[in-house]
């Protein structure tokens, strides 16, 4: 069995933004629900940048890795940086092909981070999945 | 027997091995040769011509609601409305009955191993007329807790699942019916899961509407059943507007048409109608006995293997008594999502998630299982291949 790339695998099994602790600014939640993946961040903001980045939830691997290598594709991004990141720079960060329906696995983690900075919230159909 | 070869997607597919029967069977042959028979001799409106070759649709489709009245032991062809699906029986009845015989404050007790589908359009009722949603709760078995008092002089509608399409058990529904008739209170059996694994008889089990789709009972997508007793649907008034539904239309008003066309408002699907009965006589022709003893052996066994691995949490009843051949399970350390990929690589196909029954998640505590379904047609040689490989996935991420 070779289910994923041993990266996914690793951040799965070993993730580094897990469960860490912050003295967090924003809190933020989103679910899938039809599949019953969960992924609640955690951000500290200094001015226009995210300076804190950490995550609880349970779910799939992909969904986990996606979630925990995020914190290290944002860090020292701007507010305005993250919320331009589209779905194809995360499939990049992944490093795997990512079949229909796995992309919402894959992008719970940027769900919940772009929508932590947001008023009005985005959903799936603004990732065109 | 090999009751593969009477379905054309394992000769396509011969490594497929297919365990997701609860979501939606596969189409033997004559199901399919059904299908082009109808677009390929028959292919017109019913009801509305007055040449022959309507005749012969409308002849062929009424057909089938002859054959869905016999199969569910329904005393007469009126009381078979076709549907949709199962999902839109169950939003007929809370439409149509609920509006017009439910009021503020009236009861509707429902379990908590329903379908969303058997859930929501009563939580839509709530919110129009402002009904009472209740819940009964389920035992280690996956039957009814059930002693009477949950139905009182308050409850005006008890709708249940005849089989859960997550953990697999059949309950035990005769003492609710009964209770729940003593009180006046009308009972929905949602048969969706039921129907392809067990007889059924309507008029035995005193139920006042059943709800089946044929796409779980190896028939096409796009057909439902909604069985209502006939005094019951008479008194209903209709759900949707349009052709076929009325008898007259004026500027100012319309007099609806009899049951059951009173319900079948539009051009209905009159290929998938025609169809389901090449799959109501598939099953004929099989037996249900054959079919329950298939499924009751391959459930046993599946059973067994699965217990074996000391790392696999059954969800559900553990033994085969009771129960039809669905098997929900967990797996330490490794997410359903990811069970499911893992058996999808090996060309095994099984469900992960929440199964539409989020309330039952929510009450077990559990946020998705992985979901084997069994039909007839699987053999002993698909549950080692899931098993092996269920192994080998367990391996891989511990
Ligand atoms: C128990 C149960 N009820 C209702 C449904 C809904 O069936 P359909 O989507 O065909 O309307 C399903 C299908 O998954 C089911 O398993």
């Amino acid at each position: 069995m070779d289910l994923y790339a041993q990266n996914i695998l690793d951040r799965y099994k070993n993730p580094f933004y897990k469960d860490k602790k912050l003295d967090a600014v924003i809190n933020h939640k989103e679910a899938n629900r039809s599949c019953g993946d969960k992924v609640e961040l955690s951000l500290k903001i200094e001015g226009d940048k995210v300076t804190g980045y950490a995550f609880s939830g349970n779910g799939c691997a992909v969904s986990m890795a996606s979630a925990d290598m995020l914190g290290d594709l944002i860090e020292g991004m701007t507010k305005e940086e993250i919320l331009k990141l589209t779905k194809e720079e995360i499939y990049a960060m992944l490093g795997i092909e990512i079949s229909i329906r796995r992309s919402k696995c894959a992008l719970l983690g940027l769900l919940a981070l772009q929508n932590a900075l947001l008023s009005e919230p985005r959903s799936w159909s603004d990732y065109h999945i | 027997m090999d009751y593969k070869k009477d379905f054309p997607i394992f000769k396509q597919r011969p490594e497929l091995v297919y365990l997701d029967n609860a979501a939606t069977s596969q189409k033997p042959q004559a199901v399919l040769d059904s299908e082009k028979n109808y677009y390929e001799r028959l292919n017109s409106n019913v009801h509305r011509g007055a040449h022959f070759l309507a005749e012969e649709a409308t002849i062929a489709y009424e057909g089938t609601r002859q054959a869905v009245a016999d199969f569910i032991g329904a005393g007469k062809t009126n009381e078979i409305v076709f549907t949709r699906n199962a999902t839109e029986g169950i939003n007929l009845v809370a439409r149509s009955y609920g509006d017009e015989f439910l009021n503020e404050g009236d009861e509707v007790l429902l379990s908590k191993m329903e379908h969303h589908s058997n859930i929501v359009p009563w939580l839509q009722l709530k919110e129009r007329k402002g009904i009472v949603v209740k819940y009964l709760d389920i035992d280690d078995d996956g039957q009814f807790v059930f002693d009477g008092s949950q139905i009182t002089s308050k409850t005006k509608f008890v709708s249940l699942t005849g089989m859960s399409n997550i953990l697999g058990s059949i309950p035990n529904l005769k003492p609710i019916i009964e209770a729940a008739h003593e009180k006046g209170a009308k009972v929905l059996i949602d048969a969706c899961q039921l129907a392809v694994h067990s007889p059924i008889d309507v008029q035995e089990l005193d139920v006042d509407f059943l709800v089946l789709s044929a796409h779980k009972i190896y028939g096409p997508t796009g057909v439902g059943v909604l069985y209502g007793k006939e005094e019951l649907l008479k008194q209903m008034p209709p759900f949707m507007g349009g052709g076929e539904m009325i008898q007259e239309v004026f500027e100012d008003h319309f007099s609806p048409a009899e049951i059951p066309h009173k319900f079948e408002a539009g051009t209905p699907n009159i290929a998938g109608v025609v169809v389901m009965k090449a799959a109501i006589d598939y099953i004929s022709k099989i037996g249900f006995d054959q079919i329950q003893k298939e499924e009751h052996e391959l459930t046993e066994y599946a059973l067994e293997k699965l217990k074996s691995l000391p790392y696999l949490s059954l969800v559900g009843p553990k033994t085969s008594k009771n129960r039809g051949s669905v098997i929900s399970f967990t797996i330490k350390g490794v997410h359903p999502h990811d069970i499911a990929e893992g058996l999808s690589q090996s060309n095994i196909c099984i469900r992960s998630g929440q199964h539409c029954g989020q309330i039952l998640m929510d009450y077990c505590d559990l946020s998705a299982t992985a979901r084997i379904s069994l039909a007839f047609y699987n053999t002993k040689s698909d549950v080692d291949k899931t098993v092996k490989a269920l192994e080998e996935i367990y391996q891989y991420f511990n």
